[in-house]
Order: C-alpha cells, then sequence, then structure tokens
C-alpha cells in the first residue's frame, strides 16, 4: 500500500479522535481543550494542503453533472469555513494557552458565541464529512487492520 | 509524482520538487483560510450578532432556582413540589450566570473519569450520524443501480 494512503488514513484518523476529544471540554478542561483546539488548527492546515489537488480537481468539475462529489464539496466546503472560524474564534478567546505565550486575547461576546455556534456546526459535519468517505476508509482500513497469519517456513 | 496539483518546477531533484509543491499548496491554503478569518473578522466589526441572537451584549443570565408560585400564592401550573419542602412557597433565588466573554476555567476537572459520559456522548453522536449517512449511501447507491439494471 503506497505511504500516502497510509498517511492519509492515519492522519484523518488522529484528526477525528482529536475534534471528538477538544469538543468534550466537560472531560478534558480548558488547557488541553485550548492547546488541543491549537494543534487541530495546525492538522487542519496539513490535511488541506495534503489534498489541496482534490479541492482543486473536484472544483474545476463542479459544472459536470456529478451528485456526490457536488455535495462532498459542499460539505468540505461547509466544514471549511464552520472549522477555521471555530479555531479562529478559539484562539480570540484562548484564556490559557495564548496569555501563557503572553499574547492577550479578545474576550469578546461575538467571539464566544461564534466559538460555540461554530463548534456545534463542526460537530454535525465532521461525521458527515468521515461518512461520505466511508468507502475508501472500510478499503484502506481492512487492508490496514486485517490479521495476516504468519507463514510457516517449509 | 503526482503532478494533478500542477507541474513540477523543473530543474530540481524529485524531493525538492516535492516539497516546492508542498510549500506552494500550503501557501495557497493558508492565503484560503487567511480568507476565512478575515471575513469572520468584518463579521465582527460590521454585523457583530449571529443568528437567532440579537445584538452582542454582556452575555449575562439570569437562573431562576426555587419554588415559583404565582401572585395568589398557589404554584404554578405543572410545577414540580420542592424536595423536601424546605423552600417557603414564594421564595424565589436567582443566580447570576456569567455566559461570557470567557469560559470557567474548569482546571480541577482535567481528565476526570466521572466526566467521560461527555466523551462517551460527543462519539456516540458522531457514530450515529456516521451511520445514518452510510446507510443513506448505501440505499442510494442500490436504489441507483437497481435503475440503471432497469434500463
Amino acid at each position: 500500500m503506497a505511504a500516502r494512503t497510509r498517511l492519509d488514513f492515519w492522519f484523518d484518523g488522529v484528526i477525528l479522535v482529536g475534534y471528538t476529544v477538544a469538543y468534550s471540554y466537560g472531560w478534558t478542561g480548558v488547557v488541553i481543550h485550548e492547546w488541543l483546539g491549537i494543534g487541530l488548527g495546525i492538522a487542519l492546515l496539513l490535511h488541506l494542503t495534503l489534498h489541496w489537488d482534490w479541492v482543486v480537481r473536484t472544483t474545476r468539475r463542479l459544472l459536470r453533472p456529478s451528485g456526490h462529489d457536488k455535495l462532498i464539496w459542499a460539505v468540505n466546503l461547509a466544514l471549511l469555513f464552520a472549522m477555521t472560524l471555530c479555531v479562529a474564534s478559539g484562539i480570540a478567546i484562548s484564556r490559557v494557552a495564548l496569555p501563557e505565550l503572553g499574547i492577550y486575547t479578545l474576550q469578546s461576546p461575538f467571539w464566544y458565541r461564534l466559538h460555540v455556534l461554530t463548534a456545534e456546526v463542526t460537530v454535525g459535519l465532521v461525521p458527515v464529512h468521515v461518512a461520505l468517505r466511508w468507502r475508501w476508509i472500510a478499503g484502506v482500513g481492512r487492508r490496514l487492520l486485517a490479521w495476516r497469519p504468519a507463514r510457516r517456513p517449509r | 509524482m503526482d503532478r494533478r496539483g500542477g507541474p513540477s518546477p523543473a530543474g530540481l531533484a524529485p524531493g525538492a520538487a516535492a516539497a516546492v509543491k508542498f510549500l506552494r499548496q500550503f501557501a495557497a491554503m493558508a492565503a484560503v483560510v487567511a480568507v476565512v478569518v478575515l471575513g469572520g473578522l468584518a463579521w465582527n466589526h460590521f454585523a457583530p450578532s449571529l443568528p437567532g441572537e440579537g445584538p452582542a451584549g454582556g452575555g449575562r443570565t439570569l437562573v431562576a432556582r426555587g419554588h415559583i408560585v404565582l401572585p395568589s400564592g398557589k404554584p404554578r401550573p405543572g410545577a414540580r413540589p420542592v424536595p423536601g419542602g424546605k423552600l417557603p412557597p414564594g421564595v424565589v433565588t436567582v443566580t447570576p450566570r456569567n455566559n461570557g466573554p470567557g469560559i470557567s476555567l474548569m482546571l480541577g476537572g482535567l481528565l476526570e473519569p466521572v466526566n467521560l459520559a461527555v466523551l462517551r456522548h460527543t462519539a456516540f453522536l458522531e457514530a450515529a450520524v456516521i451511520a445514518a449517512v452510510v446507510l443513506l449511501d448505501m440505499g442510494y447507491r442500490r436504489l441507483r443501480r437497481a435503475r440503471r439494471a432497469k434500463t
């Protein structure tokens, strides 16, 4: 299996788990939530960069009639907006991570509400984003996680 | 090498070309993200309210706790009786809760097992949405295949 496919599978899995943990603010507390959120922002940039070819290709093909691709493209675009604003507003209202680095944040109610709203939109869109690729995930996962019995030497 | 994102820079070794391509795509993506963030800043500047809300205010809400009674002295219809009946009728305690701009630090509750229910809830929510979309997708594909088989 190509190294790139393996990288995509594990990296995307880590992002999904990271987002799930970061969204569970009541469990992580604010310190982990904020640092994880900043990490997710960087991971989001890398994820988008790794899939930039897909973005360009699908955007060019949007005029052609292909319902499935259009749906995925629309979900991904909405997720791009929601997650970017979620991370940006999280940075704007940071109370621990950024002040620890000597950066004082905005702390305005607008950014707080935007953070809550975009986090809720994102938690709805992330599983849709994952599920629309379930065939690829199932195929790669089956190959990666398949138990291969060791061959006995004859 | 994957050339779908554009031609690789001429005269560069494959490793260096891949790095240049990655940096070029990273810059493009960072520009897209910057545009979205600038959109958020513009939103805050020109119309600082969110869908379904009024203009941004102080973010303070009042949480009323206690036994709410009607002016006649009778309990509000549908109101639950006070456990133990300790609060005298008519007493309403009001607790101001600060909903913003910040959130409580919750420094004492990091990764407490008792709060694992929050993580379980998020995971369950995501799993439910994934299952629903997968089922819908499978149904849609089956329907499309059946239609194709007919024609």
